[in-house]
């Protein structure tokens, strides 16, 4: 494999961990973060002081990452989860902001110019790892009465409460372990690059990882990771017309909330099982909308019901 | 003590224009019950309006200015009627709305990217940068006109809210849209007036955050601290935005004098935290329970 | 029979309207009690109350004897206290199964460890819970629906489903708004017995909003009427039926 190649390939597979926990707090949880390349930053820094400074071993720096991520998130959840979910967004968009002016004056881990020499510890193999343990806790998380309880406050919060879930617990649970996501992300991303700054980790970092859940589909593990990879790719590909590409994916995040709002997977998971399951309730749904066309019209124009469901 | 009335009238003269935006932010705020995120591309787009009406088109300010905010109300009304009324029509979740803005936001600031350039653009120096000596404070002209245009247009706009039979419909239709509708109010009509509205104030902005500082393609980003102003002031309030953005603009060019100028961007966060951790309600907000 | 439910002294008040005023009332255990007035009068807001939706402004809820004023609203749903709403809220993009499958969430106690880690008492649990939810939706005739989209279903489906999801977490009081809403009389008869089978096969109380009197006269052992945020009466169905200031309420001749 050429080196350039490997290169993509482990970009990709490090945005995918960050991608699976914001998939967890937007995809399932339905909580919308403009910050959270910021968790990639805490994780970045805390990782390279643990590794260069501390000199601890690589495993400890990603557990320390993943801790003080998840232990920041844990403040900002506090101070906005009971509130309305916009104070949440302009808090996380205010964290994003916040942290990058920190760095940026904190001289003693390097300021705006940057950190050099972090060990190159991340591996194509231990990206490999983590990112299967990052997609197999998170779907047994998600089809697990605690993942459960997730969409149903993405659902209808208020239905939600009075079946006795309680709703800020489960967002604190999908932000603290999203933000553990994002501070693995962003341990290896430092280990990766040997060098870390504070301007990789701004909104754009941020809206970046948006876009990918938002076109793998919210409420997709199987859609993240394709779009991780794809969306990773895509670029290098697309070198000739790139400033074009996010011009283009400013209109399709628009379309796909207008046409798609499960993305372009559907919220559908790519299992034998959901296949098979797929193509039945696709018979029933087209049954049924024969059927209810007659009565209670408002219901069935709701446009919910023709954006899901299908690849 | 001069220098303490010095930074204040600096400071009144940021915050008066971070009073537009973060008026034009809580009015749509108000009504559609969102954040509209995309709000700093319509300041953004404000800015480089401006720009090229005066440079290009070589036309003078007053009409430049025009230019700049009727393009600006058009461009919301626009974005309002493609990235949100789809939404509005099926009542799609909050998050749909936050996305679509999102999606909105991204598109704008890469056009002009990839159609104008990432360059750095300064405006002609239409004021000339003589200031005007009151005693022992001088205020430049930039700053006077800054001020007096921000006031004149937000006195504009609460009469308008006032007094008028719209400002009226867009009152009834802040408390209860639904309620609004049934009483024969064309709320439709009032989302699109609102976001005019909003679209006119942010485009000001624009031209003064860009005569002010430079135009360039994230100048959008600054709306940042019109959310904070208007958090800090209560959300959905339209007197808690301007206060808290008069009060951000004081704060922040006091912080940068006494302290230090990299603090002048960390102040607004530092209030941010202060507000969500101690009254999340606000300066003026007050505590409302969501109607079930 | 004692009391399940004990409302006393209940105000809320927005802004300066008081929208439930000095309300007392108590719901029998076992029993199917009737909430009604004219729109307006209040109804929904009690049951915002009770189930800690809002905050109360003065006055006490208690439930089996234990206090539950201004509980969180899951709280007070763990104690057995559960709703439908006016406006039908389904997790509408979810199946029929996944809607009662979530609610039964109480029914198990694995951790978030067993959980990730698919512990063996993950899958015991998560059995249990699965055969609960397909109990329940053969009970309440829905098996056949189990899975398609919530949001898909007919609206008197959608009605059952968010019966069947509040009977998920096991309630001892079961407060319903307006069940027959958008129904027709066949349905509604149909809905008057599904009420009662419910009441006697879960053993639980019931409080139930309702317009239609047919269906609160036929069902309901005691009944409460609301006119303006104030409790105008309280009874037996006989004893509303032929209450003066009831009839007046309903008749609009209130202001004499």
């Amino acid at each position: 494999m050429s080196s350039y190649i490997e290169g993509i390939l482990m970009l990709s597979g490090i945005n995918l961990i960050a991608v699976l926990g914001l998939s967890l707090l937007t995809g399932f949880a339905g909580l919308f973060s403009f910050g959270h390349a910021g968790f990639m930053a805490i994780g970045a820094y805390s990782a390279a002081v643990c590794t260069k400074l501390l000199g601890l071993p690589f495993v400890a720096a990603i557990a320390a990452a993943a801790l003080v991520a998840a232990g920041v998130s844990w403040l900002i959840g506090r101070a906005t989860l009971k509130l309305k979910g916009d104070y949440f967004c302009i808090a996380t968009l205010g964290f994003g902001e916040a942290i990058r002016l920190i760095l940026d004056n904190f001289q003693g881990l390097g300021g705006a110019r940057g950190w050099p020499g972090i060990p190159p510890r991340t591996t194509l193999l231990n990206i490999l790892i983590l990112d299967v343990i990052g997609v197999v806790l998170l779907a047994n998380l998600v089809r697990s009465r605690h993942g459960r309880n997730m969409i149903a406050v993405r659902e209808e919060e208020l239905a939600a409460k009075v079946a006795g879930i309680d709703t800020f617990r489960y967002k604190m649970l999908a932000l603290v372990i999203s933000a553990a996501y994002a501070g693995v992300a962003g341990a290896l991303l430092g280990h990766y690059m040997t060098f870390i700054q504070p301007k990789m980790f701004s909104m754009v970092k941020s809206t970046e990882l948006t876009i990918i859940v938002i076109f793998g589909g919210l409420g997709s593990i199987s859609g993240s990771v394709l779009g991780a990879v794809v969306l990773t790719f895509l670029p290098e590909l697309l070198r000739a017309v790139d400033k074009w590409r996010l011009v283009v994916y400013g209109l399709a995040v628009i379309g796909i909330m207008i046409g798609r709002p499960r993305g372009l997977m559907g919220g559908f998971e790519l299992t034998p099982k959901s296949i098979r399951a797929h193509f039945a309730r696709r018979r029933e749904e087209r049954a049924i909308k024969a059927g209810r066309a007659a009565e209670d019209g408002d219901e069935a124009l709701s446009g919910e019901a023709d954006g899901k469901g299908g690849l | 003590m001069a220098q303490f009335l010095q930074q204040m009238v600096n400071g009144l003269s940021i915050g008066s224009v971070y009073a537009l935006m973060a008026v034009g932010y809580s009015l749509v705020y108000s009504i559609m019950n969102f954040s509209n995120f995309a709000h700093g591309g319509v300041i953004m787009f404000g800015a480089y309006f401006g720009f090229f009406a005066m440079t290009l088109l070589k036309l003078p300010f007053v009409a430049s200015f025009a230019l700049a905010f009727v393009g600006t109300a058009v461009l919301a009304v626009v974005i309002e009627r493609v990235a949100y009324k789809p939404l509005r029509e099926r009542s799609a979740p909050f998050l749909y709305f936050i996305i679509s803005a999102m999606g909105a936001s991204i598109f704008l600031e890469n056009i002009i990217i990839a159609t104008i350039g990432p360059t750095f653009r300064t405006y002609p120096d239409v004021f000339g940068r003589t200031s005007i000596s009151l005693g022992s404070v001088s205020i430049g002209r930039l700053d006077l006109i800054m001020f007096v245009i921000s006031a004149v247009c937000l006195t504009g706009l609460v009469l308008f809210i006032d007094k008028t039979k719209m400002g009226r419909a867009i009152q009834a239709s802040a408390y209860n849209m639904k309620a609004a509708a049934l009483m024969g109010v064309n709320t439709d009509r009032v989302v699109m007036i609102v976001f005019a509205l909003g679209g006119m104030l942010a485009g000001i902005a624009g031209v003064f955050f860009g005569m002010k500082y430079t135009v360039y393609p994230q100048i959008g980003n600054i709306t940042t601290k019109s959310f904070v102003a208007a958090v800090f002031g209560g959300l959905g309030s339209l007197p808690g935005a301007v206060l808290g953005s008069v009060l951000l603009g004081v704060i922040e060019t006091l912080v940068a004098g006494y302290l230090s100028s990299q603090f002048r961007d960390l102040i607004a966060f530092v209030i941010l935290i202060g507000v969500l951790v101690f009254r999340p309600t606000g300066i003026m907000g007050k505590t409302t329970e969501d109607k079930a | 029979m004692s009391d399940i439910l004990q409302v006393r002294g209940l105000t809320k008040r927005f802004g300066g309207l008081a929208a439930v005023n000095d309300v007392d009332f108590d719901v029998r255990e076992g029993g199917i009690s009737g909430l009604i007035g004219p729109n307006g009068a209040g109804k929904t807001t009690i049951f915002n109350l009770i189930t800690g939706v809002y905050k109360v402004s003065s006055g006490t809820v208690s439930f089996g004897g234990r206090d539950i004023t201004d509980l969180e609203p899951h709280r007070i749903a763990g104690l057995g206290v559960t709703r439908t709403f006016q406006n039908i809220r389904l997790f509408k993009n979810l199946t029929v199964f996944e809607n009662v499958l979530t609610a039964c969430h109480a029914s198990a106690s694995y951790g978030l460890a067993d959980s990730l880690l698919r512990l063996p008492r993950f899958r015991r649990e998560e059995k249990a819970i699965m055969d609960k939810a397909d109990g329940l939706l053969e009970i309440l005739g829905l098996s056949d629906r189990k899975d398609a989209i919530a949001n898909g279903l007919p609206y008197g489906l959608q009605r059952r489903l968010e019966i069947t999801r509040a009977l998920a977490l096991d309630p001892k009081l079961l407060l319903l708004d307006e069940p027959a809403a958008g129904m027709n009389p066949d349905e509604t008869e149909q809905l008057m017995r599904l009420i009662g089978e419910i009441r006697d096969r879960f053993k639980l109380s019931v409080l139930v909003i309702e317009h239609h009197m047919d269906l609160v006269m036929g069902l309901c052992e005691r009944i409460v009427v609301l006119n303006f945020g104030q409790k105008l009466a309280d009874g037996v169905p006989d004893a509303i039926r032929g209450d003066q200031r009831v009839v007046e309420a309903y008749l609009g001749g209130g202001d004499k």
